[in-house]
């Protein structure tokens, strides 16, 4: 990815974030973290993730955040009352965020860079030799393609499968959650 | 049997126990907690038949990639034990807790809102089962985010309380932002090592500039400081134990805080053995023991309330187990520093777990937590008196007490090591512990009760009391059943 796109969608992720707490209404926030999102799926397709950056649009800012507004609009959310921020909060909050900043940058000017393997037709195929010949993936490889459902597919179902299935565990726990912390009874 | 078996058996069981109490019309939950700790009884009695790959190398299931996510050492037992036990025994308090717990849950006449209280910590347990068997980072993210979320479901369970609702959003959010940390820290420790594979880390020859890495070790620590409760991560400790229900906080204190040391030791081990991390990281463990134990203790001095006085004793043990992880002893010594730190969390979570058994029996009884809700305690049950001194003294370290083992082996390790700082801090320290655990003693026997009302223990209280106490008095000069599971 050249580094100008690297600037403008982590520009475009770090106002979208200050604006989700900047705003104090509800909506603009939500669309807010919506053009976060958008940014940060610039990112993950600038270093070839295509198919997380699809989903990061389609699933987060099309279905998760729409649901968000539409909820938001529902609740009829009033716009949040401004409070007097008293000094010592924020300048705590701000002396942390600056010392966190000041050793990040010292780190990363002593860190060496690190380039991403180019996606050429030579670093496919060689990585082809990881799969099933007669396969569709390592067919695609072959031919220059980057077939990266298949290989999401692929980890997440053979690798991958115990932190899969934990997830799957996880996700249950939560819906539960969701059950018990709000639903009424009938009496 | 292959060790997975038991977490597909704890899945197995919480997903029956949801579908039994959904579709069970009866009126009482209790049942659903006393199948439950049965259940897992079954499950720690199947941990001993358990085994690993290397037992059945020729095995189909031996060879599975399952295993590079899983792993079945002592350790990984020790601590699956461990889940398993803490989690029956909060279960159990659960059940004698119920009166309360429907109170504040919706139909406050009917139990009818707690069924799911008893299924959920069946799954923080699988969650903690998984964390011990961790060898991936990703998997031990996931098995840790299933416990935390368990958590925040447990500890806002009573939504008609505020207290426990405040509590609930507090822990949401530190946790959330102690997650943050974690995913962070480990973002950079991939980005240095190209891997999450533990195994694999413990090759870092290769690695000429360890400033990234050491930047991702402490982001991880900072995130696994918050499940441990040290310093400075521990703000959220004294209000989410106070707010939460008596056995969820029960179960942070000794669970979640089990949880959150075996990942440690795992994520920790490989970078103690490369000679360019050991060195930073043995020491942000000493500033990380030496400032949890000054505070800990030195903030539980002046506490009126007994929850809230035993969540900064559970920051000050965290501190006497950093201290054991500072000394930094390798796994092949006889006393080396993951061993004391289980037999540690062996104790604590005998004495612990007895003393919030009485504390539930106390706040259902007479209605409150604070120190003076034990006011005469000796006159009214002396019997209880007794147990509940005999299991604070353990906390405070007292000799023939299980902690007194515990605080002993931890200073052996620091002298060892030659941490004078961290051995001076801990003599204070431990001072401090036994003035304000000898505080309530000194409020059982001393004081006269403001009522006359004797508390009357349920039946599962009583044996359960009765067994920890005698256990902590057992363990006192005779260890060596710990010492035989960790061995």
């Amino acid at each position: 990815m050249p580094s100008y796109l690297f600037w403008l969608f982590s520009t475009v992720m770090l106002i979208g974030g200050t604006a989700v707490i900047a705003f104090r209404n509800p909506v603009s926030s939500a669309l807010s973290v919506v053009t976060c999102f958008v940014g940060l799926a610039g990112l993950f397709i600038g270093l070839s993730a295509f198919f997380v950056g699809v989903i990061q649009i389609l699933v987060y800012t099309g279905a998760v955040m729409v649901l968000f507004l539409f909820i938001i609009m529902l609740l009829d959310l009033k716009d949040e009352e401004r409070r007097a921020n008293s000094l010592a909060p924020v300048a705590a909050g701000l002396g942390l965020v600056i010392a966190f900043v000041v050793q990040l940058i010292g780190i990363l000017s002593r860190s060496p860079d690190k380039s991403l393997p180019p996606l050429d037709h030579a670093t496919l195929a060689s990585a082809a030799a990881d799969y099933l010949p007669s396969g569709k993936i390592a067919a695609s490889l072959n031919q220059g393609k980057l077939p990266d459902v298949h290989l999401i597919g692929h980890t997440l179902f053979t690798q991958y499968n115990l932190p899969l299935q934990i997830l799957g565990v996880l996700l249950l726990v939560a819906t539960v959650g969701v059950v018990v912390l709000s639903k009424k009874q009938a009496g | 049997m292959p060790a997975y078996y038991l977490e597909a058996l704890t899945v197995t069981l919480g997903i029956f126990l949801l579908m039994a109490e959904a579709f069970c019309s009866c009126k009482s939950k209790a049942w659903v907690g006393v199948t439950a700790a049965i259940g897992l009884t079954v499950i720690f009695g199947l941990l001993f038949i358990s085994i690993g790959p290397d037992t059945m190398p020729q095995a189909d299931w031996a060879k599975w990639p399952l295993w590079n996510f899983y792993q079945f050492d002592g350790l990984a037992k020790f601590y699956k034990g461990f889940a398993l036990i803490c989690t029956i025994l909060v279960l159990l308090m659960a059940v004698d807790f119920r009166k309360i717990l429907s109170r504040f849950t919706e139909l406050p006449d009917s139990e009818s809102g707690t069924g799911e209280f008893y299924a959920l910590p069946v799954f923080a347990c699988a969650g903690m089962m998984w964390l011990a068997s961790a060898k991936d980072l990703a998997g031990a993210f996931v098995s840790l985010e299933l416990v935390t979320v368990t958590f925040y479901i447990l500890v806002a369970y009573m939504r008609r309380n505020v207290g426990s609702l405040e509590a609930g959003v507090k822990y949401l959010i530190l946790g959330a932002l102690s997650t943050g940390f974690l995913v962070y820290g480990i973002a950079w420790v991939y980005g240095t090592t190209e891997t999450m594979s533990l195994e694999k880390l413990a090759h870092l020859e290769h690695i000429t500039n360890p400033t990234g890495l050491l930047f991702g070790i402490a982001l991880v620590i900072v995130g696994l400081g918050f499940k441990m409760g040290a310093v400075p991560m521990q703000v959220w400790i004294p209000d989410v134990y106070q707010g939460a229900p008596t056995p969820v906080t029960a179960f942070l204190s000794v669970g979640s805080k089990a949880a959150g040391f075996i990942l440690t030791i795992r994520f920790l081990e490989p970078f103690l053995h490369s000679d360019i991390t050991r060195g930073p990281v043995l020491t942000i463990l000493l500033i990380l023991a030496s400032a949890t134990l000054l505070f800990g203790n030195l903030a539980a001095i002046p506490q009126t309330n007994f929850k809230r006085l035993l969540a900064y004793s559970s920051i000050a043990h965290a501190g006497f187990l950093l201290l054991a992880l500072a000394a930094g002893k390798d796994a092949p010594a006889d006393l080396s520093s993951a061993k004391v730190v289980s037999f540690y969390l062996a104790t604590y979570l005998l004495m612990t777990i007895g003393v919030f058994f009485i504390l539930a029996q106390v706040r259902i009884q007479r209605d409150g937590e604070t120190i003076r809700d034990f006011n005469g305690l000796g006159k009214t049950n002396p019997q209880l008196a007794l147990a509940l001194t005999v299991l604070l003294a353990a906390l405070a370290g007292v000799p023939l007490t299980a902690g007194f083992w515990g605080k002993f082996f931890v200073f052996s390790l620091a002298v060892d090591a030659k941490l004078w700082i961290g051995i001076g801090i801990a003599f204070i320290s431990a001072a401090a512990g036994f003035y304000y655990y000898f505080n309530v003693i000194r409020a059982m026997w001393w004081f006269s009760p403001s009522k006359d009302d004797v508390i009357v223990l349920p039946t599962i209280s009583k044996i359960c009391i009765s067994v920890l106490t005698v256990a902590v008095l057992v363990i006192g000069f005779w260890p060596q059943p710990i010492w035989a599971l960790l061995h």
